[in-house]
């Protein structure tokens, strides 16, 4: 009797496990194959606009607290009137601090305004968005933007930042959109540089130098060499957008291409705003 | 699994997102930061067994994957094995001995990293191979290990009967 129950306890593990799987393995399907892609994206777009706010309020609320602790742990043990002028040396460190910060902002903006007098960027309707998330996943360089598709963000919009292209619109939904990163091992452009070399920009995961493919080892490329965008490989990209520098060339006797490193002009860790490009391949 | 176990169940899922993308975003040991939505599926088959702990991982996984551009489902995959294989192998064992459940979390969670990273590269996300896996494996593995005891105690309420919550209830 207790080995038939067992046997039946035991049964209903592996059928549940046996359920759960193969409804994994069904979602990843639908959402590879783009099948239900409408389902997927659905999910993802009413997941994100239920957390974005929530995310907003948090942060906004767990900001000063952090704050008050981190002035309770430092100033706790000392007199009344030490803690005072302590205090206030905080906060007129805190205000340097917020300076500090409202200046790189300030530079930030005046580097994408230099970005939208470029001939190859001045013609295409741009967005301005703000950076709300770096990173969400550890296995994706990406960064959330806090506008959407309901005002005008589009998948495959190019995205550029203060000093030059940063990535492209991976997923979008109402209120905000996720960009790929020029540094995320997906990541891959047609870019071109000296006398109208083309070759493709590779990333190779955050913090990590991207690689430019198909160099000939014929090629003259130069360490400080400006890399812009070509406009081809699908034309998903306006020509003309600077991407990055050349920062390593190296020549390998006997390989048909150079092994050539380039670092992006744009600072992806600390990205505070950014342009979203309208580009439709014909703008 | 009762009704009120479902719901108490959803909304730890839901209440540990938000800390996963606000609080714990923030925080970043050489670029990568923990990942606590995989620390559920482990304390919930650590508290309450192989079918717990799978369940759990597949709720868990999904709405981890909805907030990310990553493939849906892939979280959802993990979540239900290495809930069901920490379910598993734990029996009751785990919950008896002191500190073991932080050592069952710290490999775990290593575990759940990796197959991950292995089944993204396999589904065609290259990206997931171009990370420096030894330190997202450490960061989060030893972040889950820390959490671990209140992770399974808070599991341990949600997934408890309402008789093994308040025994004198059901005493005549």
């Amino acid at each position: 009797m207790a080995r038939a129950a067992r046997a039946r306890r035991s049964r209903r593990t592996l059928t549940t496990l046996l359920v759960l799987v193969l409804l994994s393995v069904t979602i990843i399907t639908l959402d590879e194959t783009g099948r239900a892609s409408f389902l997927t994206s659905g999910m993802k777009s009413l997941a994100s606009d239920i957390y974005s706010p929530l995310r907003t309020g948090v942060n906004s609320v767990l900001d000063p607290v952090g704050r008050f602790f981190a002035g309770a742990v430092n100033y706790g043990s000392l007199q009344q009137e030490n803690q005072k002028l302590q205090n206030q040396i905080v906060a007129l460190e805190h205000s340097r601090a917020a300076d500090a910060s409202a200046s790189r902002q300030y530079r930030q903006l005046q580097r994408l305004l230099a970005i939208d007098k470029l001939p190859s960027v001045a013609s295409i309707p741009a967005i301005p968005a703000e950076v709300t998330a770096q990173n969400v996943s550890d296995f994706m360089a990406s960064i959330s933007i806090d506008k959407g598709r309901d005002q005008g963000v589009a998948i495959g919009d190019p995205v550029v930042g203060p000093g030059g292209l940063v990535g492209e619109v991976v997923t979008a939904t109402h209120s905000n959109a996720t960009v790929r990163l020029l540094t995320d091992g997906k990541s891959k452009i047609g870019v071109s540089f000296g006398r109208q070399q083309e070759a493709t920009l590779d990333g190779e995961g955050a913090n990590r130098p991207l690689q430019i493919q198909y160099v000939p080892s014929t090629a003259r490329v130069l360490r400080g060499e400006l890399i812009v965008t070509s406009g081809l490989q699908g034309g998903g990209l306006p020509p003309g957008i600077p991407v990055a520098r050349v920062t390593s060339v190296r020549s390998i006797v006997g390989a048909a291409d150079k092994q050539v490193t380039a670092r992006p002009l744009a600072d992806l860790s600390g990205l505070s705003y950014v342009e979203v490009l309208q580009w439709t391949g014909s703008s | 699994m009762s009704g009120r176990m479902v719901l108490r169940t959803l909304a730890i899922v839901a209440l540990t997102l938000l800390v996963q993308v606000t609080v714990i975003l923030d925080v970043r040991v050489d670029g990568a930061s923990p990942e606590i939505m995989f620390l559920l599926p482990i304390a919930a088959g650590i508290a309450a067994g192989p079918v717990e702990g799978a369940a759990v991982g597949f709720v868990a996984g999904l709405a981890a994957d909805l907030l990310t551009a990553t493939p849906l489902g892939i979280s959802a995959l993990v979540g239900t094995l290495v809930g069901f294989g920490v379910g598993a192998v734990s029996g009751g064992v785990v919950r008896e001995v002191r500190g073991l459940p932080t050592l069952v979390a710290l490999s775990a969670s290593a575990v759940a990293v990796m197959l991950y990273a292995v089944l993204g590269a396999v589904l065609g996300e290259s990206q997931f191979l171009h990370v420096d896996l030894g330190v997202v494996v450490a960061v989060i593995s030893v972040t889950n290990a820390v959490l671990a005891g209140p992770a399974v105690r808070i599991m341990r309420w949600a997934l408890a009967a309402p008789a093994e919550r308040s025994p004198a209830r059901g005493r005549p």
